[in-house]
Formats: structure tokens, C-alpha cells, sequence
């Protein structure tokens, strides 16, 4: 079976992980550097590695987050000093911490060494120091920043090595919360309640509907549309002034909101995720889309219709979406078509030929995209190679601006939103289209695309690319998501009924 | 509020909040005594790399004139004041591995190879892991970066080994790093300056040597404990998990050992040295995400950096504009479009033509700020420039060609009298590969026995006639 290299936390598994073990606010964890991108996704473990960079936030981080935490010593320990005396309350919480922050039983090495760390606070310190290295020891230690597969069964002979309970429960917590597992889950993992398929199935159904797991979902949406880096994006201030921090940030807001709504309001499929003409806005984002500004009710992104006749389309015209997946200065219908191309289609365009001329003609005088990209086709097959397989599709984005105002034309230029997918593997992608809405209602209804959407699930939960001996993992989440008429939910559920999921590789000596 | 991770925007910390903190415990820094006895030498040798993005124009980057007697270009103008610290290194190609369609050469796209191999001058590791520019893959970079190397062999006594900085870099893959610890091990540079700043000059090391502080006496305690808990408990796990996961434990226990000393506050982990003091930078505040700022973060961050090393927090500095392949703009230049597209744009009188060659010089004026910056600092009878080897690169030659046949590689300083500088030294003739400015570089440091760094299909032996 494909090895999955050990995986570091991420910075945001880490801030959840943190925040849901300590009960604190742990944005402090943002000090962490942010984490590499690869495939889209920044959880991807061939790829996350620890440099002197990390380790220097490593140690700063865990001591600002100590220290938060220390302040509630008696909500955080939970044990009457008074009565029991530091040193027992102390033991009890290196035992209750311990299992938390490794998610697994504690030895009793750990705990010892969790109570030096202790006494090295509590020497020439208080109790409440003492607590409060011990907490920072925690957050240090290998067994929390990594997600370490080394308690279950030996490896002798094995082609896959099933997973201990605590192993598969973190697995599903990192799965579906992004962060480790609470009290409960590892309790059910004690007592053997994570033994069975079905058992593993109705537990993960049950913390899907929990609230963690709303922005940890959202996650998957927000890397795979390239969303997330909207924090890095940003926009010629001439041409596109209206793009403020503020406005940046409520389009951040949306893409988590509209997730939310269609798999735990609506009815959790693909085609409304790719189509419903719904947004999530604030007052600022409102006029993005042309809508009146919905009733300010404090801070959360609001529900709103979209007009008509801009043939809105659910996740692919989000302003954040089109903002991201565009240029500065003007749209890209290259790297619109390339999302759709790579992340719906599975298709990445292949690389250029090495002799390559990338020299385009110059194009200046061209008044609209369409113009502009004639260059590729004009190029001859080197450019047009691929760019056929790209430009098409993007231009079918040409309503929307770089950051995704409607538009009907460009440079007193009617804009022409037909476009094509060619070379799709499912038939039924084959022949025209104008505009996004018209693409989007062929690719929710294709079978390319659920298969693609599986095997992006899949990197995203594995944390690796796919491998030829993932073929049955990935059949049995593309049957699932198949049979469910393409449910989102339930393909996640169906990440847990798979090999992939339940066994390891044997290690390499 | 209680909060949990919010999906796309890490929390800003409050300015004024670190500010309080830190400033507190501002310190006069040592100045390194220039008298101090370190061999002949009043002064150590520093390595700055210093990287644009983008490539260049050779047409307007190259001077004209002799080996002695040159004409600076039209976008190396603002260099005018420094010329006779420079040294241009005109005729340096990426070796073979490097190259379209030679050895790994494809994998990752010019930019993401020009960057990864710029100072390890080996290929990119295979992979699926980063698309770049035409969809190329690779995955990150295969070898140690000369500054690493020289940090690990040379091993100075100063706080940081190695610091890395940037300005507005903001991307995280391939064609955003240069500096690597080993294959695989790329290392993010800091770029926010209140961070670059709290660190180096606010943080771990004592304010005032000699002064007793029981406070961050304890704290060094309890992080020397937790070190030693943490290292044992690595070093346990390392033993349970298979090979390539103890290569990734491995570089972990590397990076604490690489920071312990400073955060314990070991002896000789901070400045030494008596006499005149250096303070570092004041700190004003800048909005990162802001491309207007560009100019100001870097400003900041030039000032921290020369700071750095002046105090001799450091010795070993890589400093990084942007990313390669950057989309900054530079409105504050009055110029629409992006830094990448407009660097693509082959007319040579159109309104992108002027820009790029703008934004190409308005890089080189902030190279000359971050000169004049050294130069201030006076060291025994020269100046910190003058101990110093800096290297200005860029990732790609001829922008619109993607090139990497003819680098616009420029020295500054002279390495403590190890490079004689005011050359224009040009190779084109017979190309040199990248490897052997490497080599020097290295030698330069005072690695006297280096001849040979980064892939085999590139030259050994060093740039001739560059270092004495």
C-alpha cells in the first residue's frame, strides 16, 4: 500500500488542535510560518518540514499559548489545589494532558516527563509556572506536532498494517475537525468502538454535524478554488480600486458561509455547489454582486439572491474565486481555465515541450481576452497544445471581471462567453456552451468531474497524491459519491470505509 | 472570544501590544569591537544574497568599457555611488542540470529552477508537488544553498547561523525559496518586520551582557529543560518510524539544535565584544499586504538586515524580493500591470518596455540604499560593506526569454579584501557555470579548499581571477 509520509501539523491543525486541548483563543499560532502549498493543498506531508524557522515559533508560540492558558489554572487543570495538594494536581493533569495533546494513552515516561517539565517551572516558580512548562513541553513534543503511526501491531511481513484505535480516531479527527481528537473520541477508541466499519461510519456522521466540523470542511473548498490565497492576492488600485483589505476579507468570509449552506442546509450536492445563484454577503460584498445590502445583523456573511441575469454559479462565481483566479490588472481565462482543467477535470495540461518558444506576439492593441489569447492559437501548436485545453473554458469566465464584477463588455467590447471543453475522457463534456452557468450545469452533471472531485478529496485527506495502489480506496469513494448522486457529505464518509484510511504502510527499516 | 482557527485570515497581532513588550527590552547591542583580534582581520566576512525577481534586460543591464574602465547601464544608474565596490559577473550560466531539456532540467519551469538551483546549483527534485509556469512539476529543491553550507562549515559564533529575510514574498512553494538546509529542507524567509525585529533584537538574548536578569534567567532554564525533554522523546520516536521519516525527525532535531543555544541564552550565543554600540532600527509601522508599502516593508527590512550584522547578530544573510515569476505591481512607480506580465512584453517602445525598465531600476535603487545602508557602518579602517561578499540575483536572465545561459549576476563589497571590486569581469566568451561563482563565493568565506559545489555536470573550480 502507498505510504503516506509522516505528517506535520499544519498551522491551522495546529491552531485548532490547540485551541480545542487548551480552551484558548490561538491565533497566536499564527506566528507559525505559513505552510507550503503543493497540488493546491498546504497539508500535503512529502512537503512539510521543520526549519530553524519553525522551530524557533515552535518554542515562542507554545510559550505565549502557555501562558494564555494558565491564566484559567483552575479552569484549565481542573483540580482543588487546596484539597489535593499542587503535586497530585499536577500528576493528574500530565496524565489528562498528556493523552489529549499525543492522543493516545500516555506511559509512564510520558508523564514524567511531562512532571519535569513541571518541576522546571515549579522550581523557583509557582504551581501556576509549573503548569504552564508543562504545557509548553506538550506543545514541543514530537507526538503532538507530528501525527506519529507507531503504536499499532509489528510490521513483520505486513503488505499494510491496520491502525491502533487511537490511530484511526485521530485520523478521523484530523479528517473531519482538522485538530485532535477530544476526550470522547478517545474514550470510544478505548473501548473499542472505532472497531468496525459501521462503527467508524455513524461516528464519523456524528461529527460532521458537530460545529468544528464546519471550517475544517470549508478548508477542503477553500484550497481546492484556490480561495485561501486570498490573503496574498491583491489588485491594481487603479483599475480596481474598490479591492480594500475589507473587501478582501468579506469574500474570504463568503466561500466558508456558502459551503456551510449547501451541506448542512441544502441538499449537500455537487451540482448545487457548482451552480445555486446564492452569495453570502456583507454590505461591501453586496454591491460586488449588484444586490441591495442585506439587513445588518452583526458580523456573519448573509444569504442573498443573485440577479438573473448575470448567470451567477454557485462556487466558480464567487467573487473571491474570480478574484484569485485572475490577474492584478485584468481577468485570466488561462488560469480559469486551468482550475477547471486540473481541479474538476483532472487534466492538468502537460508540461511544454523543452524547446519551447514562449514568446508571444504582441498584443497590446487587443481590446478583450478573447483577443489577447488569439496570440496562442496564432503560435501554432507549441502554445495552442494546451492552451486549447485551457482558454476555451476560461473564457467562458468573461463576464466577471478580476475580482468578479459582472460585465457585458470590455473596452467598449461586447464580450463573446462561448466556450468549449475539449478532450474531457467523459463524452457527455464534448461541444459548446456560453457562459459559466451553462458549463457548470454540464460539469455537476458528469461523471469526470464527481471522479476528479473524489480523488482531490482523497490528496486532501490522505495528505499525498494518489497512488496506483489507492485504486480500491478511490473506486469505493467514487461509487459512494456516484450512488449519492453526488453528495459532499457522504463522500467524506466514505473516505473512512476505505483501506487507505484504516491501514499503513509497513515502515521502511 | 475564545476562537478557533479562522480559515483564510491569521490574526494580525496588535503593533502596539508587541511593541510595549519588546521595546522594553531594547537593547544597546555590542557593536563588534573593530580591533578585535579574529586572525589578521579586524572584522569577519559576511555573505548577503540579495535577489529581484524577474530577470533582466541585458540590453540595459550589462555596463559597457573594459574589465577596469566600464559605463554603468541604464538600469544600474542608481549603483552610480558604489561602482567601485561592484563586480559584474557578465557570462554565467546554469549549469547543464539547470537547462532546458538537459538532465533534470525539466523539471519546474525556468523560474522555479533559476530559483531552486540559484544557490545550489543542482536540479529540482522530481515530483508532482509544485506546478509552475506551463505546468511544468517538480518538487523542491535537491541539495544544501551555499549559504547553509558555509553556515554549517564555518559554524560562527553569533546567534543566528544564517538569517533569512524577504519583502513581500508571500508565496510558499518552490519559486519562493532559496536558501535549503538539505535536499527537501527549504527554509521561509521572515518577513515581517516586527517579527525580524522581536527576534533578533528583542528576544531571546539578554538586553545587556553582563547584567544579571534572574527573570530571563529562568525562562533560558525552563527552555533548556524542555529542550531536553523534547530532543530525548525525538531521538525515541526516531527509532519507530521508517526511513524517510527519520530523515524528517532528523532535520527537526537539527532545527531546535540550530536554535537552542540562542533561546537558552547559551554563552557565546549572543553578541560579544565591548566599545561602541549599535542599536537596532526604529520600527515603524507597515501594512505587508499593502504592494503600495513595498518600498517602506523593505526599507524596514534592509535597515534590520544591515542591523543583523553590524551587531553581528549574523554573518550569513539572504535577502529576497518578492517571489520568482512575482506579480507585484507597482502602482507607486505610476505603472499598471504586473511585474511578471510586464516583463514578457517585447516591444521595445511600448508603455510595458518603460515599465519594466523602471521597476528593474527601481530595484536597483533599493540594492543601493541597502549598500549605503553597509557602508554607514564603519569596521576598523573600511566598512561593513567592505567585509562583506554580497551577491545580487536574480532567477532568470533575459526576462522575455525565459533564459539561463547568461545570468545578470553582480558582487558587491570585497569580502575583507578577498575580492578586489571596480570589475567588470565577462566570460561570455567561454560561459562559466554557476557552480564555480558558488565555489568562489565559498572561498571568499574562507572556505579556502572548496572546488567544487553543487551538481557534477557543472565546472569545478572557481570563477577565475574574482578571489585573491
Amino acid at each position: 500500500m502507498a505510504r503516506t509520509p509522516l505528517r506535520r501539523l499544519t498551522r491551522f491543525e495546529y491552531t485548532n488542535a490547540v485551541h480545542d486541548l487548551l480552551n484558548v483563543d490561538a491565533s497566536a499560532a499564527a506566528e507559525l510560518p505559513a505552510d507550503e502549498i503543493t497540488n493546491s493543498f498546504d497539508n500535503n506531508a512529502a512537503v512539510l518540514t521543520v526549519s530553524a524557522l519553525h522551530a524557533e515559533k515552535y518554542v515562542l508560540v507554545s510559550e505565549a499559548l502557555a501562558k494564555l492558558a494558565a491564566q484559567d489554572l483552575s479552569g484549565l487543570v481542573g483540580c482543588d489545589v487546596a484539597a489535593l495538594g499542587e503535586e497530585t494536581c499536577a500528576r493528574g493533569f500530565a496524565a489528562k494532558l498528556g493523552r489529549r495533546a499525543f492522543r493516545r494513552a500516555t506511559t509512564p515516561t510520558d508523564e514524567q516527563n511531562l512532571m519535569s517539565a513541571y518541576e522546571a517551572g515549579r522550581t523557583g516558580g509557582s504551581y501556576g509556572e509549573g503548569i504552564e512548562v508543562m504545557v509548553r513541553a506538550a506543545l514541543q513534543s514530537p507526538d503532538f506536532l507530528y501525527r506519529l503511526e507507531t503504536t499499532s501491531p509489528a510490521d513483520a511481513g505486513a503488505t499494510q498494517v491496520p491502525l491502533s484505535a487511537y490511530e484511526l480516531a485521530t485520523r478521523l479527527s484530523f479528517l473531519i475537525w482538522s485538530s485532535g481528537p477530544d476526550d470522547a473520541l478517545l474514550d470510544a477508541a478505548a473501548r473499542g468502538e472505532l472497531s468496525s466499519k459501521a462503527q467508524v461510519a455513524a461516528k464519523a456522521r456524528e461529527m460532521l454535524a458537530h460545529p468544528r466540523a464546519r471550517a475544517a470542511i470549508a478548508r477542503f473548498f477553500e484550497q481546492w478554488t484556490g480561495a485561501r490565497r486570498l490573503d496574498v492576492t491583491t489588485k491594481s488600485a487603479t483599475t480596481f480600486p474598490d479591492f480594500s483589505p475589507a473587501l478582501r476579507d468579506a469574500m474570504a468570509a463568503e466561500l466558508p458561509a456558502f459551503v456551510e449552506h449547501v451541506l448542512w442546509s441544502g441538499d449537500g450536492s455537487l451540482k448545487a455547489l457548482l451552480t445555486e445563484p446564492v452569495a453570502f454577503v456583507n454590505a461591501e460584498l453586496a454591491s460586488v454582486y449588484g444586490v441591495a445590502a442585506p439587513p445588518s445583523s452583526g458580523a456573519a456573511p448573509q444569504l442573498v439572491s443573485l440577479r438573473p441575469e448575470e448567470a451567477r454559479s454557485g462556487i466558480l462565481t464567487q467573487a473571491g474565486f474570480l478574484s484569485v483566479q485572475a490577474h492584478p490588472d485584468q481577468t485570466s481565462p488561462v488560469l480559469r481555465g486551468k482550475f477547471v482543467r486540473a481541479m474538476l477535470l483532472c487534466q492538468p495540461p502537460a508540461p511544454p515541450p523543452p524547446d519551447i518558444d514562449i514568446t508571444l506576439p504582441d498584443v497590446t492593441e487587443a481590446k478583450t481576452a478573447r483577443a489577447r489569447l488569439a496570440g496562442h492559437l496564432a503560435a501554432g501548436a507549441s502554445c495552442n497544445g494546451c492552451h486549447s485545453l485551457m482558454d476555451p473554458i476560461g473564457l467562458a469566465f468573461e463576464n466577471f471581471d478580476a475580482m468578479g464584477r459582472y460585465r457585458q463588455d470590455e473596452g467598449g467590447v461586447a464580450l463573446d462567453v462561448a466556450g468549449e471543453i475539449t478532450g474531457a475522457t467523459d463524452p457527455g463534456l464534448a461541444g459548446s456552451f456560453v457562459g459559466v452557468r451553462a458549463m457548470a450545469e454540464k460539469l455537476a452533471a458528469s461523471s469526470q468531474v464527481r471522479a476528479c472531485l473524489a480523488t482531490q478529496w482523497f490528496r486532501f485527506a490522505a495528505g499525498r497524491s494518489e497512488a496506483e495502489a489507492d485504486e480500491c480506496s478511490l473506486g469505493t469513494m467514487r461509487d459512494s459519491f456516484a450512488s449519492s448522486n453526488g453528495n459532499l457529505l457522504e463522500l467524506i464518509v466514505a473516505t473512512t470505509q476505505t483501506d487507505a484510511f484504516w491501514f499503513r504502510s509497513p515502515i521502511t527499516p | 472570544m475564545i476562537q478557533r482557527a479562522r480559515s483564510s485570515h491569521p490574526l494580525r497581532f496588535s503593533r502596539r501590544n508587541l511593541l510595549r513588550g519588546s521595546l522594553g527590552m531594547t537593547a544597546l547591542f555590542p557593536l563588534l569591537d573593530a580591533q578585535r583580534a579574529d586572525g589578521q582581520n579586524a572584522a569577519p566576512t559576511r555573505l548577503v544574497v540579495f535577489t529581484t525577481p524577474n530577470g533582466t534586460r541585458n540590453s540595459l543591464f550589462w555596463p559597457t568599457g573594459t574589465e577596469t574602465n566600464f559605463q554603468l547601464n541604464k538600469i544600474t544608474t542608481p549603483l552610480e555611488a558604489y561602482k567601485s565596490k561592484l563586480t559584474f559577473l557578465k557570462g554565467i550560466r546554469l549549469n547543464d542540470s539547470l537547462q532546458n531539456g538537459a538532465l533534470g532540467g525539466t523539471l519546474g519551469s525556468e523560474h522555479a529552477r533559476g530559483t531552486g538551483g540559484m544557490l545550489t546549483a543542482r536540479p529540482l527534485n522530481s515530483g508532482s508537488e509544485f506546478k509552475s509556469f506551463g505546468n511544468t512539476t517538480s518538487g523542491w529543491g535537491s541539495g544544501q544553498s551555499i549559504d547553509q553550507y558555509l553556515a554549517e562549515k564555518l559554524n560562527p559564533a553569533t546567534p543566528f547561523k544564517s538569517l533569512q529575510l524577504g519583502v513581500h514574498v508571500r508565496d510558499t512553494e518552490v519559486r519562493a525559496r532559496i536558501a535549503y538546509r538539505a535536499s527537501n529542507q527549504p527554509i521561509p524567509p521572515r518577513e515581517d518586520p516586527k517579527d525580524v525585529f522581536k527576534t533578533v533584537f528583542a528576544g531571546a538574548t539578554n538586553a545587556t551582557p553582563g547584567t544579571p536578569n534572574p527573570e530571563l534567567e529562568r525562562l533560558w532554564a525552563q527552555r533548556k529543560s524542555v529542550f531536553d525533554l523534547t530532543n530525548g522523546e525525538t531521538n525515541r520516536v526516531l527509532g519507530l518510524v521508517g526511513r524517510e521519516d527519520r530523515e524528517k525527525l532528523q532535520a527537526h532535531l537539527a532545527a531546535m539544535r540550530e536554535v537552542e543555544s540562542r533561546l537558552v541564552g547559551a554563552p557565546g550565543s549572543s553578541a560579544s565584544g565591548g566599545g561602541s554600540v549599535c542599536q537596532p532600527p526604529t520600527l515603524t509601522a507597515v501594512n505587508l499586504s499593502v504592494d503600495d508599502e513595498y518600498a517602506q516593508a523593505g526599507q524596514l527590512q534592509m535597515d534590520l538586515a544591515a542591523a543583523a550584522l553590524a551587531c553581528d547578530q549574523t554573518r550569513i544573510l539572504t535577502f529576497q524580493w518578492s517571489y520568482s515569476e512575482s506579480e507585484h505591481l507597482f502602482q507607486f512607480l505610476g505603472k499598471s500591470g504586473n511585474h511578471h506580465v510586464i516583463s514578457h512584453d517585447f516591444s521595445a517602445s511600448g508603455a510595458n518596455f518603460e515599465a519594466y525598465n523602471a521597476i528593474q531600476t527601481w530595484y536597483a535603487e533599493q540594492l543601493a540604499y541597502f549598500l549605503g545602508k553597509l557602508d554607514s557602518y564603519k569596521e576598523g579602517s573600511g566598512s561593513l560593506l567592505d567585509n562583506t561578499l554580497l551577491l545580487w540575483a536574480t532567477e532568470i536572465g533575459e526576462s522575455t526569454q525565459h533564459d539561463l545561459t547568461l545570468m545578470p549576476y553582480v558582487l558587491a563589497g570585497s569580502a575583507n579584501g578577498k575580492v578586489a571590486p571596480g570589475r567588470l569581469l565577462d566570460f561570455s566568451a567561454n560561459r562559466r557555470d554557476n557552480n564555480q561563482l558558488l565555489v568562489s563565493i565559498g572561498q571568499a568565506l574562507g572556505v579556502a579548499d572548496l572546488n567544487t559545489f553543487g551538481d557534477p555536470s557543472g565546472a569545478a573550480g572557481p570563477l577565475p581571477g574574482l578571489v585573491s
